[in-house]
């Protein structure tokens, strides 16, 4: 986690426009929330993936969270596709949550069923295919 | 930079010397391309890489004191709430310098007289003409601007203008531009699969001296350039006053 949080605070001091869509201000940044709880949809749209998943309360009644994560096309170039997550499944999700009580946040990690983690940061790995530059 | 952005008019009559004897515009630009570097496929900035040549450290952008009172009175607005979200969270493209600074890769393609860049953000597209074509002498004030590109030795060297001033010139939405704003690109390989792309900017309105940045991408042979549609589901927006919102109906 320390990995991701440190890289989008270089992001956010290096290049904020570069980060792309929009600011992080609504996220809790200096929070990092572990969600537990089922798949109920996951959006593999623009300009955001949507991990829709509910989760037990502390009275054991269901809450929907929505976690925004990067686009499919950033996350396709890093090993996810649309079927990484898919309702029913069973994971752990750490993110940031929005400031204030509404029940959603940041992507910043996801652990499978078989303990498989997924993450959306970092570089892609380096082109394998020959090339025929100069 | 040994060549300050306003002296690029120079450099174009230069070029432009250099291509007269050549039949045509097309044939000339045909015959560069054949003699020049592949910079040509699927680029990707690699993040966190924006310095000032030789220096290794974040430059800022040297305001006239009118545009240093426009970023005082933004951060003025964001302690009481607002100016925290750019128009990109309703979709807006962010226009140049920052649309060519984003984490999803370019593409770029040459064909005889002219460079198209298809830049996956946003779907946007920047043509760069090396026809030997001039900028227009009052150009209507796009996102993109208008480009014109020359060789010099490996390097491709792109001379825009013509921007509105609804964009940022960043690093944040508080840094402003003109309609003025002259942003001179070279592109030139430093590996086969690496290109350094050193972006000097000026603004008679803007700046005291012209602000230069270096960003470095890497070719990604197997990648093409995917959809990217921001209205699909674009769940952030910014109110009229840039206070950032979030949809969370599903």
């Amino acid at each position: 986690m320390k990995t991701s949080f440190t890289l989008g605070l270089a992001l956010a001091v290096l290049s904020p426009i570069a980060i792309g869509h929009h600011s992080y201000a609504m996220f809790d940044l200096g929070q990092t929330v572990t969600l537990k709880g089922t798949i109920r949809d996951f959006q593999w749209t623009n300009p955001h993936s949507w991990i829709w998943i509910d989760v037990p309360d502390a009275k054991g009644a269901m809450q929907q969270w929505g976690i925004e994560g990067m686009s499919p096309n950033y996350l396709a170039r890093r090993g996810w596709n649309k079927h990484t997550l898919n309702p029913g499944d069973k994971v752990s999700l750490m993110i940031h949550p929005l400031k204030g009580a509404d029940h959603g946040g940041s992507f910043l990690s996801v652990t499978l069923a078989d303990g498989t983690v997924m993450r959306q940061s970092g570089e892609p790995p380096p082109s394998s295919a020959p090339s025929s530059a100069p | 930079m040994k060549t300050p952005v306003r002296h690029i008019g120079r450099l174009l009559a230069a070029a432009s010397i250099l291509f007269a004897p050549l039949a045509s515009p097309g044939f000339a630009a045909h015959n560069v391309a054949a003699t020049t570097p592949d910079l040509g496929g699927v680029w990707e900035v690699t993040m966190g890489v924006r310095t000032r040549p030789g220096t290794g450290t974040v430059e800022l952008p040297s305001l006239t004191p009118e545009y240093a009172q426009k970023l005082a009175a933004f951060k003025a607005a964001q302690t009481q709430g607002e100016d925290e979200e750019s128009p990109q969270a309703n979709c807006v493209p962010p226009g140049m310098p920052a649309i060519m600074n984003q984490p999803y890769p370019i593409e770029l393609l040459f064909t005889p007289g002219k460079i198209t860049i298809v830049i996956e953000a946003y779907s946007q597209t920047r043509r760069i003409f090396l026809d030997g074509r001039k900028h227009p002498p009052d150009p209507d004030l796009t996102y993109n601007g208008h480009s014109i590109g020359h060789w010099e030795g490996d390097t491709l060297v792109v001379d825009s203008v013509g921007f509105t001033p609804d964009t940022a010139l960043g690093p944040s939405q508080g840094y402003r531009h003109s309609d003025q704003m002259h942003i001179l690109e070279r592109f030139r390989l430093t590996d086969p699969n690496t290109m350094e792309v050193v972006t000097i900017i000026d603004d008679p309105k803007a700046l005291t001296k012209p602000f230069s940045a270096t960003k470095v991408l890497k070719r990604h042979r197997e990648w093409d350039i995917a959809e990217y549609i921001c209205e699909q589901n674009n769940r952030n927006l910014a109110t009229d006053k840039g206070k950032a919102g979030i949809i969370l109906n599903h």
